[in-house]
């Protein structure tokens, strides 16, 4: 309730500041700069159903894209951490290519893959599944020896010893990881949508619906905020789903009423 | 029951190698328990590992039940130091960990039971007593119904009470359930109160000392008694002896 309260204040301080800049800039240029969250709105309700679209197949997208990162970043992440032997050969290509910004290749990608759906999955893949690989391989590291030879000394196999302890014990660090990594995902899907999205009508990706009404700023503008909320809506499903998968880490502790 | 024949281990290999037993030799028979104390890093643990077959000896034999320990034995359980437990799993799920990863379906209930943690199955390590979470680790190696019982330490760092109420449990399941105990400990009460007889190991690499029959040991009221406590001061000066 007092999150809820407090989320209430914040939307409302938004607004306040969005409105006062609106009317600073307007004073200041003499001619409209930054459209009002009231024209933004009204704005949104004359393109609604473009705009709610747009919004759900970027939302599919990022979907995918997540899901995808999670499937190829968690288990390499994992081995890496946690055997020696490939940390050592491996690890080293990972940390080479971390850092790498998939958007200075573009047209590599888009030469490879052309610019369809799975050019823009890339994209996005590509910055969030180092950062799920980097947090999985950063946490199996440090798992207490202790927590191992509990279910070694049971006789757990390579699998068990997996599913009962390296998995749960990094899940909550690579989730962190996941939920922080939101907005640069954002961007990267904006990227994705715009440079690799051109051929794409402006109900079937929010960035080409932000880059497709340039020239009308308020319906623009509702667009950034949808694509603001969207990155909102997969850091609360990721901080819930946290809540429940690591409920373990969250006993005993003080947390804020939700 | 237990059979350690001439078993040395050393850690590692060439100048970095770290020797850990040597040359030790003893056996353990059906149903006793018996208590191994030793100075502190001596290679008590190294040796719980070689007893439930996570370590293989450098040399000489380790046997059970007249079998050589080539492996984890599923009529062998390990109970831990600080209790091991994961503190991603419940009270339940922690204590029925060692039987569900040997794909065996029976229940914890009465383990639960009888080491009083009914009620907090639910729960996580987290929320536990530390006297509890040690107990949770007993359970976890008890519902395996092993044959043989190491433990490594399981009363440690406890306040006085709780350790002997630990203790009293420990000697009440050990006559109900017959198993054979391996206890490591550094506490020299407990190692009085509960093994029938008594390894002394020398400082690394860990060689037998002396073996210290205790035969007054197996009752509640033994602690405290003139017997016990003289046993105790036997013990400490064999200790204190190598400093």
């Amino acid at each position: 309730m007092k999150q809820v309260l407090a989320y209430a204040l914040a939307v409302l301080a938004v607004v306040a500041g969005w409105s006062a800049l609106s009317y600073g800039l307007f004073r200041a240029k003499e001619r409209v700069i930054l459209p009002y969250p009231w024209q933004a709105a009204r704005a949104a309700g004359e393109v609604l159903d473009t705009l709610a679209l747009a919004f759900g197949t970027s939302a599919l997208r990022f979907l995918a894209a997540l899901v995808v990162s999670f499937l190829l970043g968690l288990p390499i992440g994992l081995a890496l951490g946690f055997e020696p032997r490939l940390d050592q050969y491996l690890a080293p290509f990972v940390y080479l290519l971390y850092p790498m910004p998939p958007v200075a290749l573009l047209l590599f990608l888009y030469l490879a893959f052309g610019l369809g759906e799975v050019v823009r999955l890339v994209v996005v893949v590509m910055a969030l599944f180092f950062q799920v690989a980097v947090a999985a391989h950063g946490a199996a590291k440090f798992i207490p020896a202790s927590h191992i030879l509990a279910v070694r000394s049971a006789g757990a196999s390579r699998w068990q010893l997996y599913w009962h302890v390296v998995l749960p014990a990094t899940l909550p660090s690579v989730l962190t990881a996941a939920r922080v990594s939101v907005g640069l995902g954002i961007t990267m899907l904006y990227i994705a949508e715009t440079k690799l999205g051109i051929l794409l009508p402006p109900h079937q990706a929010l960035g080409r619906f932000i880059e497709y009404y340039t020239f009308r700023g308020d319906i623009a503008l509702a667009g950034v905020v949808a694509l603001a909320l969207l990155g909102l809506l997969f850091y609360v499903v990721l901080e819930i789903l946290e809540r429940r998968l690591c409920r373990w880490k969250y006993v005993g502790v003080k947390g804020g009423g939700s | 029951m237990i059979e350690v024949r001439g078993v040395s281990l050393v850690y590692g290999s060439g100048p970095a190698a770290v020797p850990a037993i040597a040359e030790l030799s003893f056996s353990v028979e059906e149903g006793e328990m018996v208590a191994v104390v030793g100075p502190s890093g001596c290679g008590k643990t190294s040796l719980l590992l070689l007893l439930d077959g996570l370590v293989r000896p450098t040399s000489g034999q380790v046997l059970i039940a007249g079998e050589e320990v080539r492996g984890v034995r599923r009529d062998v359980a390990l109970v831990l130091q600080d209790a091991g437990l994961l503190p991603w799993k419940t009270v339940r799920q922690n204590a029925e960990l060692a039987l569900r990863i040997q794909k065996r379906r029976e229940s914890v209930d009465g383990i639960l039971a009888a080491l009083g943690l009914s009620g907090f199955e639910r729960r996580f390590p987290a929320e536990l007593s530390e006297g509890m979470r040690r107990r949770v680790g007993i359970a976890r190696a008890l519902a395996l119904r092993p044959r043989v019982l190491l433990m490594d330490e399981p009363m440690a760092n406890l306040d006085s009470l709780t350790r002997e109420r630990i203790q009293n449990l420990l000697l009440d399941l050990w006559w109900e359930m017959r198993f054979t105990a391996v206890l490591v400990t550094h506490d020299i009460e407990e190692a009085v109160f509960l093994g029938q007889r008594i390894l002394v190991l020398t400082p690394r690499p860990a060689r037998l000392r002396e073996v210290l029959e205790n035969p007054g040991m197996g009752s509640q009221e033994y602690r405290g008694s003139p017997d016990f406590l003289a046993r105790v001061r036997a013990l400490r000066r064999i200790l204190g002896e190598n400093g």
